[in-house]
């Protein structure tokens, strides 16, 4: 018997584990839904030509993804119930080439995946000081700190990609068709961006 | 015939008209394969130009731009995955696939001659029943159609990309969810532009612009591209595509014939409808073309099907675009607005009577569609083997040109940096889509159809006197909602039963 009952105890908690993954999957789904349901009261206004009023879309379609992120739960509850495998993380088809390079059963440590944050912040930083220092002053630091962190180490490549694609930009958008970039809100940074583009324009 | 002949000496008699042909056919393509902008950026460009031009010039140079414009896209989403605009969307599902393996040239291949042969087809129905065509359009389609139809194309579409149905479905209420930011169509009262998030509030007045598709689309397809590439490059696991520049034989585009058919029938009819057109059509195309395929279990891994299915039916939709633009003066998207502009400012009024009036000015715009379509081939195959090369850029090089292009794509648009913001916020929720299983191109198709399709039900609704059953009074919506409830029906009881060729691989 106590054999019987310690054999049942890791297949419960796998059973938990596997039940886990989509009822937060389905939590997540109603929490979002219903914020966005309840965020609709802000506007909920009648319209005089309009039954429906301002709300009535939003809400419809809340309703209609909440019955949506349900039926998947009870449909991936009812698979794993019928023990049949467990759905692999990526297999649509958008998302079979490039993932499938990716090693099987090796999870990540903590230190792994501290190393992987960069990627995801330092863009984020980059567009938080863009509209203070602009465009123009931001983007060669931005380049840069890019072919670092996807590993690129040879000063050669470093200079030389920085130099060709901040280049190309220049030339592309600033020379040729006039895009108008944010050029910084502190004023020294100002000053520097503008003395960028007229350099780009009219080469002085 | 005699005033196509007529449409074609007028155009390469003309040095000045070969002139602009080529440009707009260069351009076009150029401004198409460049992630972030597109053929809109260089129409936006032009446009000021074209005051000085002559209208047949002028209107001709636009369509040609369309025509290659919406064939240049296809190349970087083949290559990097990044759509060059939303019709090309659905060419990422097997085309970079293809790229991963191999065979860049192949799916290039296919898109350049799939293109030009949906462009020919469209441009020769176009010039054989434009009127026709216009005429029975507008009368049979009102708001219940239009809505119908969306309602069609997303209950086929929604599970693209996807890892079931429900996922995808969930993936298009997302993005419909999302096209309701900004102000309602019908009181423009303001909606989710304040809100609250556990007692902190916030505000944008932004947000009352909404929030466009084409930063979500960027953030999607590029950003995340790049996010999911840097992270195979940290992890060591990154495999370099080859380059590969071989064109699809006889024997495989025989293989393909009906496939093409059906897109040109697809992409024909979704391109009259204003609004919905190219994307709409590629995202059916390809939907069909899985339905159908003999090969579905490949779709998604690199067939060749899915390239044809999706770029045959997005280029047979420029042709039909023009029927509603010439015949009744309706411009369906962006880049046949700017040529309502053209007319415009030309002091011209599209309409019946411009096939009376400025019979020239049609002819040779038709002629160069045509024309186009067939070049196309040509400067593609061209284009094949030197674009290709670039895969021999290490991608860690190429990454910083990517993210840059699209920040510019992104602020150029609206010169709103919220835009930015959204798009790499949307990166990085792609990045996470791609590895749950969800799907981008589900949220961008929901985005893009969103408002055009709140904007059809509630008219519908104000028409039929908020009679639900009013939609099947018509006979054309009554026909489209069925056929959508039924593939909704049919692909959940697949799903239950497992039917489903991608799920049972999966099993």
């Amino acid at each position: 018997m106590p054999s019987t009952a310690g054999a049942a105890l890791p297949e419960r908690s796998r059973d938990l584990r596997a039940f886990a993954g989509p009822v937060v999957e389905w939590a997540i789904w109603i929490a979002v839904l219903a914020w966005v349901f309840w965020q609709t009261q802000r506007f909920d206004r009648e319209i005089a030509q309009y039954a429906f009023g301002a709300a009535g879309w939003p809400r419809a379609l809340c309703i209609a993804a909440a019955l949506g992120a349900t039926g998947q739960l009870i449909y991936r509850i009812a698979e794993i119930r019928r023990g049949r495998a467990a759905v692999p993380e990526a297999a649509g088809p958008e998302i079979a080439a490039p993932e499938s390079a990716a090693p099987e059963g090796q999870k990540p440590g903590l230190w792994q995946r501290a190393k992987h944050l960069p990627i995801f912040i330092f863009p984020l930083i980059y567009l938080y000081l863009v509209p203070s220092v602009g465009f123009y002053v931001a983007t060669p630091f931005f380049i840069l700190g890019l072919l670092l962190i996807l590993e690129v180490r040879t000063l050669r490549a470093l200079l030389g990609v920085t130099c060709v694609v901040y280049g190309l930009v220049l030339l592309l958008f600033t020379r040729f068709f006039y895009v108008a970039l944010p050029v910084g809100r502190i004023e020294s940074f100002y000053d520097i961006n503008n003395a960028i583009i007229g350099i780009a324009r009219y080469g002085m | 015939m005699e005033q196509f002949l007529d449409g074609t000496f007028n155009l390469f008699g003309d040095g000045q008209a070969v002139l602009i042909f080529a440009l707009g056919l260069i351009g076009g393509m150029l401004f198409g394969a460049i992630p972030g902008v597109n053929m809109l950026t260089l129409g936006a460009v032009l446009l000021p130009f074209t005051i000085t031009m002559q209208p047949e010039h002028a209107v001709m140079l636009f369509s040609v731009i369309y025509c290659a414009g919406v064939f240049g896209g296809a190349i970087t989403a083949i290559l990097f995955n990044i759509p060059g605009a939303p019709e090309n969307a659905p060419t990422c599902f097997d085309g970079y696939p293809m790229t991963m393996q191999g065979r860049s040239g192949k799916a290039i291949g296919a898109a350049v001659s799939c293109s030009a042969i949906g462009g020919v087809a469209s441009a020769v129905l176009m010039m054989s029943a434009t009127g026709l065509i216009a005429s029975w359009a507008v009368r049979a389609f009102g708001p219940q159609e239009v809505f119908a139809l969306i309602f069609f194309g997303l209950a086929v579409s929604a599970s693209i990309g996807a890892e079931n149905l429900w996922k995808g479905w969930l993936s298009v209420f997302a993005g419909l969810i999302i096209a309701t930011v900004g102000t309602d169509p019908v009181g423009g009262i303001p909606r989710f532009n304040e809100g609250s998030f556990f007692g902190l509030e916030f505000s944008s007045y932004y947000l009352s612009a909404g929030i466009h598709f084409i930063p979500m689309i960027l953030g999607f397809f590029a950003v995340s591209e790049v996010l999911t590439q840097a992270m195979h490059i940290s992890k060591g696991t990154r495999e370099r595509p080859k380059a590969g520049l071989d064109f699809p034989t006889i024997a495989e585009f025989l293989s393909v014939r009906w496939t093409m058919l059906r897109s040109i029938v697809i992409g024909f009819f979704a391109g009259i409808l204003p609004g919905i057109g190219a994307t709409l059509a590629a995202f059916l195309g390809y939907s069909q073309a899985h339905r159908w395929s003999k090969k579905r279990a490949n779709f998604g891994k690199g067939e060749l099907e899915g390239v044809v299915a999706s770029e045959t039916a997005n280029n047979a939709a420029t042709g039909a675009a023009m029927i509603p633009l010439l015949a009744l003066g309706l411009p369906g998207g962006a880049l046949t607005a700017m040529i309502m502009g053209i007319f415009q400012i030309h002091g011209m009024e599209p309409g019946p009577l411009i096939f009376v009036n400025s019979g020239d000015l049609v002819w040779i715009t038709f002629a160069a569609m045509f024309w186009a379509n067939l070049f196309i081939i040509l400067l593609g195959w061209l284009q094949t083997k030197t674009v290709v090369q670039i895969l021999r850029v290490p991608f860690r090089w190429l990454a910083p040109g990517i993210l840059l292009l699209a920040v510019i794509g992104a602020y150029a648009l609206r010169n709103l940096f919220i835009d930015v913001w959204v798009m790499f916020l949307a990166g990085i929720v792609g990045y996470l889509l791609r590895r749950s299983g969800y799907s981008a191109a589900g949220v961008v198709l929901g985005l893009i159809l969103g408002k055009l399709g709140e904007s059809a039900f509630s008219k519908s609704m104000q028409l039929m006197d908020y009679n639900f059953f009013g939609f099947f009074e018509r006979p054309i919506s009554a026909l489209l909602i069925t056929l959508g409830i039924a593939a909704i029906i049919v692909s959940i009881i697949n799903e239950i039963r497992g039917a489903d060729v991608q799920k049972a691989l999966m099993d």
